[in-house]
């Protein structure tokens, strides 16, 4: 990415106007987004797993959790953005930033591949152990989104 | 013994030195706080949905409360373990910090108001009115507010 279009982001009224006034209100909103965000996708991958929620059909637990994930995951990108905006070169310089990018990107390609491959066979483990390729998937995205939540509270501690 | 004078002896605590010196120990510790809260806010987010009749509503409320309202203790006992060891490392930023008494008077309140909604739930055939959607709702709200008030501790 240039260094001039990350320049003139961060030059934008929108970008002034938040970094000067709202940057703490967005950063709490921004945490609570991640707290629903991740904080459903653990009740999911926990019944991935086979630990909780067993009596009920995996299927049902993520169908009704995740309407909130993907919501929640919307008002976490917007909030990003806008904080972003603010001090574009040093986030796009700061290791902990670009780690975080690349393990939500990670997280999505773990979610792809369990959506395209692992949940065709969802029939025949719906409401029994789920096999241990869906098991692996759980126990990856549960790992990604502990990363994901860590590197991102240490983007504060490394600009 | 005075405000400052908690913190001075907090600061001195070989507790707090240790935290204090090692670089990573913060940021670690509130990591750990953070992943809590989201499962803590995910776990009343689903017994909340689930007293309004939606999330979850093929399990009775009755059961779902039973598996939940533990796992948010668990949640809260880590939080009360992570946010003591950050206030032990850097008082300074929470003694005297008008913020963080706003935030454990919000934390009492939604304790309060999570151990009144377990109680109806328990109930044999509980059937939550108006007033318990209404509690639920509310306790989100507060859950949230405990949560910017925490985050405003950094910046008042």
């Amino acid at each position: 990415m240039s260094v001039e279009f990350l320049e003139w982001l961060q030059g934008t009224p929108l970008a002034l106007y938040v970094g000067e006034t709202w940057f703490p209100l967005v950063e709490s909103l921004h945490v609570i987004a991640i707290a629903i965000v991740a904080g459903t996708i653990f009740l999911v991958d926990t019944r991935l797993l086979g630990l909780v929620s067993t009596k009920l059909p995996f299927t049902y637990v993520s169908e009704r959790l995740l309407p909130w994930t993907w919501g929640a995951f919307a008002a976490s990108v917007l909030t990003g953005v806008l904080m972003f905006i603010g001090n574009a070169v040093s986030y796009y310089e700061n290791t902990p930033f670009r780690v975080k990018m690349l393990l939500l990107a990670l997280a999505g390609l773990n979610m792809l591949f369990f959506q395209g491959v692992t949940f065709r066979s969802v029939a025949e483990w719906d409401l029994a152990r789920p096999p241990a390729a869906a098991r692996a998937a759980g126990l990856i995205s549960i790992t990604l989104w502990c990363g994901v939540i860590g590197f991102g509270r240490w983007i504060g501690f490394a600009s | 013994m005075s405000m400052q004078g908690v913190i001075d002896w907090l600061t001195a605590t070989s507790l707090s030195q240790a935290i204090q010196t090692t670089s990573w120990a913060i940021p670690g510790i509130q990591v750990v706080h953070i992943v809590c809260l989201a499962i803590l806010f995910a776990l009343a987010l689903s017994l909340s949905l689930r007293i309004a009749g939606r999330g979850l509503a093929r399990e009775p409320l009755a059961s779902l409360a039973g598996r939940f309202v533990p796992a948010m203790g668990i949640c809260l006992a880590v939080l009360f373990l992570s946010g003591a060891l950050l206030i032990i490392a850097e008082p300074f930023r929470t003694i005297t910090n008008p913020i963080f008494y706003l935030k454990i008077g919000l934390l009492i309140l939604a304790i309060a108001l999570t151990l009144w909604l377990a109680a109806v739930a328990r109930r044999p055939a509980a059937k939550p009115s108006a007033i318990h959607v209404a509690a639920a709702a509310l306790s989100m709200l507060v859950w949230a507010g405990i949560i910017i008030a925490g985050r405003y501790i950094a910046y008042v």
